[in-house]
């Protein structure tokens, strides 16, 4: 009964200090105490990757766990493998809201085996698509671009941009761990015998930027990218069958792998996207942990909100309120009742 | 009275509006005037494939006897010579030759351009204070604008690879040519060049026979520094797609391969290091040639 007391007497400051900066002070030190009290999760940090579904994401977590739950939470900017590096050996950030974890499965995985980090949830239901793609102006042109033999056979299409006697396939930014795959697929397509030389793009915003130049000049482009993304939300590209169906256990164990010796074709399988958490946190506040577990995000809905950011040129911050009053539906889901009167409560003053 | 307490900011409405009819129009100048930039821009381009593949083709052991005796010439030291014949050795022998030349030809082509341009534009601002006023604070713009802001709306117009790389090493690294050299000739003795004029010199004698030789040393360490600055863009560079030695270390960052990343960035150093010592002796040397008038 006190503890309740005191729980409610918090969120009231908590709300009273909102209204009135110059409160803070207080505010901090009484939430500390009704933290303490109450054993609720108290300062907790949010990896906000550097791109715009998971800013996004990040975005809707750190309102609700501020609001619904009573976290300090705050945002860290972040990216795959700094973040993933950090949260095992350092425990800091608490959470990373969409983790592309196959890109550095081993360290995770001995992660949850030493209990530093858990897995709460997949963070996109349908798991990341991957693939090689044309634009779709040139498979409504040249149906047959649509698989790879008709991409082999107008090699002389996709124009390098060096070298007039060869064909630009444009794969995976150097580092990044679709590098491997897409160099392993590279080779077991016989691109390179079909005349695709592999370019390197460099870095994630050359690529998109390649992808946007080709497209406003409607050439022709084929090469790596991933989705839900905004660049896919904007611009509509057609993924290239292969003809083989998905080899799982191929890819994991030989086209995912540097040292693959005979890399055979296989479509890409979805790869997991998941949100990762550390052990702290999911054993300090287990009722914000459950919400992790639930948090998530369908392909199509997200690749909506992507393109919804792009044409309104919004941060996560604003998408993320966007969402919140858009799209009730989907996160009352992810929480219970009476917390989802509380973030109700909280929208209604922004 | 809400201007007293909040900055009286535009609206979030307005303010996407401006920002996304600005990048339609971009889009749209892109659509329109791409095709025939990066036309424009074909014989460059050409030239830097054709030079790539000169130094890719030339057979190793050529190439260290190559530029040891550039070295040799300009340096005459042979403890430097040596050093140079050593470092570029371990280079290959770590496997490291082909992305060396890669970048070793992009810079030599980048430094080329921008010593190109570079003079020129520092001696009209040398010669006009208005151009001066006009040219510096352009120059504060290209050494300060983060680089990857110009360089994505670069890659739009003209693709990733080599231009863009050539576009984006030159903006930065060629202030120092401009601003040395200005400062050079503006440094020159009023009195030498009083002297000159009453000896009834053309204009054009004065800036070739008086002004540059007495500005060289600036002008030097002028080049000196736009070398440099080419240099530590290679990485930069690597990141729209130009190959060569900052591929490797993209790829180190990454992925936390520190020896990978260490080795290919002694790599650079050692680049530096050989154009440094032969642009600082090449420019000793003609000092002391200038030696007689002090």
């Amino acid at each position: 009964m006190n503890k309740k007391m005191l729980a409610l007497m918090s969120s009231f400051v908590v709300v009273a200090a909102c209204s009135n900066n110059s409160d803070t002070a207080k505010e901090e030190s009484t939430q500390t105490k009704a933290a303490v009290v109450e054993k609720t999760c108290g300062k907790v940090t949010i990896a906000e990757m550097n791109w715009s579904s998971a800013a996004l994401m990040a975005n809707v977590d750190q309102f609700i766990l501020k609001h619904g739950y009573d976290c300090d939470a705050q945002l860290v900017t972040g990216d795959t493998m700094p973040t993933g590096t950090s949260m095992i050996e350092k425990g800091e950030p608490d959470i990373a809201p969409e983790m592309w974890s196959n890109s550095l499965r081993d360290a995770l995985d001995k992660g949850v085996a030493e209990k530093r980090l858990r897995y709460a949830g997949d963070s996109l239901s349908d798991g990341g698509e991957e693939a090689f793609w044309v634009p779709k102006y040139l498979t409504d042109e040249y149906p047959e671009l649509a698989t790879i033999e008709g991409v082999k056979k107008h090699v002389k299409m996709f124009k390098h941009p060096e070298d007039p006697e060869k064909s630009m396939f444009m794969g995976c930014p150097a580092g990044w761990n679709c590098q491997i795959s897409a160099a392993n697929l590279y080779r077991a397509l016989d691109l390179k015998e079909s005349g695709f030389d592999l370019v390197d793009p460099g870095s994630g915003a050359a690529l998109s930027g390649a992808i946007a130049k080709a497209y406003e000049r409607r050439e022709a482009w084929f090469g790596y990218y991933w989705a839900p993304t905004s660049v896919l939300g904007k611009y509509k590209m057609t993924k290239v069958d292969f003809g083989t169906g998905i080899d799982e256990k191929h890819y994991m164990e030989c086209i995912s792998k540097e040292d693959c010796a005979e890399p055979k074709v296989t479509m890409y399988p979805p790869s997991s996207v998941q949100t990762v958490t550390t052990e702290s946190f999911a054993a300090n506040s287990p009722e914000a942990y459950q919400y992790f577990t639930k948090r998530s995000f369908k392909n199509s809905r997200m690749n909506d909100l992507l393109a919804w950011m792009e044409d309104n040129q919004a941060d996560g911050k604003i998408a993320a309120e966007h969402f919140l009053k858009t799209s009730r539906d989907i996160w009352s889901q992810w929480v219970t009742a009476d917390i989802a009167s509380k973030i109700d409560a909280a929208i209604a003053k922004q | 009275m809400s201007w007293l307490t909040e900055f009286p900011e535009l609206s979030r409405e307005t303010l996407v509006a401006i920002r996304k009819s600005l990048d339609n129009s971009y889009r749209e100048f892109s659509r329109e005037y791409g095709e025939s930039i990066e036309l424009f821009f074909d014989p460059l381009l050409a030239f830097l494939v054709w030079f790539e593949k000169l130094l890719l083709g030339t057979p190793w052991w050529l190439m260290i006897g190559i530029i040891a005796l550039i070295t040799h010439l300009a340096a005459r030291s042979w403890r430097l010579t040596i050093g140079v014949i050593i470092a570029l050795f371990l280079i290959g022998f770590f496997g490291m030759w082909e992305n060396t030349m890669r970048t070793l030809s992009i810079i030599t082509v980048s430094t080329m351009l921008s010593i190109l341009i570079g003079i020129p534009v520092g001696i009209l601002m040398a010669r006009s204070d208005r151009t001066q006023m006009l040219v510096t604070p352009i120059l504060d713009v290209m050494q300060t604008m983060p680089a990857f802001v110009y360089l994505i709306p670069v890659v739009m117009l003209l693709g990733i690879g080599k231009i863009p790389g050539l576009i984006a090493v030159i903006i930065y690294a060629i202030p120092p040519v401009i601003r040395l050299t200005n400062l050079g000739i503006r440094l020159v003795d009023k009195e030498v060049l009083e002297a000159a004029v009453s000896y009834g010199i053309s204009p054009w004698q004065k800036l070739w026979n008086v002004q540059l030789p007495l500005a060289l040393p600036n002008i030097m360490a002028g080049i000196n520094q736009t070398i440099m600055m080419a240099l530590a863009m290679v990485v930069i560079a690597s990141m729209i797609g130009v190959a060569g030695l900052g591929q490797p270390v993209l790829r180190s960052i990454t992925n936390q391969y520190f020896a990978l990343g260490l080795l290919n960035g002694l790599a650079i150093v050692v680049l530096a290091i050989i154009f440094d010592r032969v642009s600082q002796g090449y420019a000793k040397r003609s000092q002391k040639y200038l030696g007689g008038r002090e």
